[in-house]
């Protein structure tokens, strides 16, 4: 298994993404830091490990987002995202 | 409400041999959804509809079939169900039942690793040549749905636009263990 294998995309952690957003994750849009690309988040790129997950840019493959988890807390490193754009609609309803 | 899992066992797999293996009636699970808009399609997006599933990946896009044929939708829709055999195709019958009751849709197999006496159909794994004889010609602009492991994902998908599909209307959900805390 190579890190093709390994590679899946934001589908694959929606519900991690709806749990700590509060926003259905997949069809919101964000911008890419490094090359400017737009993309939702269903299209990025993931690779999952035991402690989290990094998400890819599909077009430049630069880094996102990671999040990790562990003793009670959750880690974000957003720093790879320029803007992040959340619809109304798709708030997840309690 | 009645809800169908689809399982496809992993040999080295922490979860998929307890449910294909283990789960007996009567055992109560916890879910959590639905979840994920972005790889779901709704009769009124129109179509044409491509659909592109290898192995267990058909399982997102025989939900979008059911729908399609529940809403009484005639979007022209194709599916193009790569599997190793015959035996490996999942939801066969209703597939079969579909195909054969509405004009609108069509099922095609490439069966890659064995084919039954006398298959006519692929024997193959999906390949450029294939999605050109399959798919819609890029002027119908086509919205298009690939599901299954990530090379077949990816390469269909590279396959689609290379053909000239307009990337925007190729959406992926690829399948795989996922480790996911």
């Amino acid at each position: 298994m190579d890190e093709t294998d390994l590679r899946l995309d934001g589908n694959a952690v929606a519900g991690m993404m709806a749990e700590l957003f509060g926003f259905e994750m997949t069809v919101e849009w964000g911008g890419c830091a490094g090359c400017g690309a737009v993309n939702q988040l269903g299209a990025l790129l993931v690779y999952a490990h035991g402690m989290g997950v990094v998400a890819c840019c599909p077009d430049c493959g630069r880094n996102l987002f990671r999040i990790a988890r562990g003793q009670g807390r959750w880690w974000l490193d957003l720093r790879g995202l320029a803007w992040l754009q959340l619809d109304e609609q798709a708030r997840m309803s309690r | 409400s009645h809800i169908e899992l689809a399982i496809e066992r992993l040999d080295d797999g922490e979860v998929s041999p307890y449910l294909a293996g283990e789960l007996r009636k009567g055992d109560q699970l916890e879910l959590r959804g639905p979840i994920g808009g972005y790889f779901v399609w709704e009769p009124d997006q129109g179509g044409p509809l491509l659909l592109v599933a290898g192995g267990s990946g058909v399982a997102p896009l025989m939900a979008m079939v059911r729908q399609r044929a529940a809403a009484g939708s005639d979007v022209p829709a194709r599916l193009l169900y790569s599997a190793r055999t015959l035996e490996d195709v999942i939801f066969r019958e209703e597939l079969e039942r579909l195909d054969a009751a509405d004009d609108s849709l069509t099922v095609t197999y490439a069966l890659t690793r064995a084919q039954p006496a006398g298959w006519a159909g692929y024997g193959r794994r999906i390949d450029a040549a294939m999605l050109e004889e399959v798919s819609w010609p890029t002027g119908e602009r086509p919205l298009a749905y690939v599901c299954g492991p990530t090379r077949l994902v990816e390469a269909v998908a590279g396959d689609l636009v290379a053909l000239g599909h307009d990337p925007s209307r190729v959406r992926t959900e690829r399948f795989g263990p996922t480790g996911v805390p």
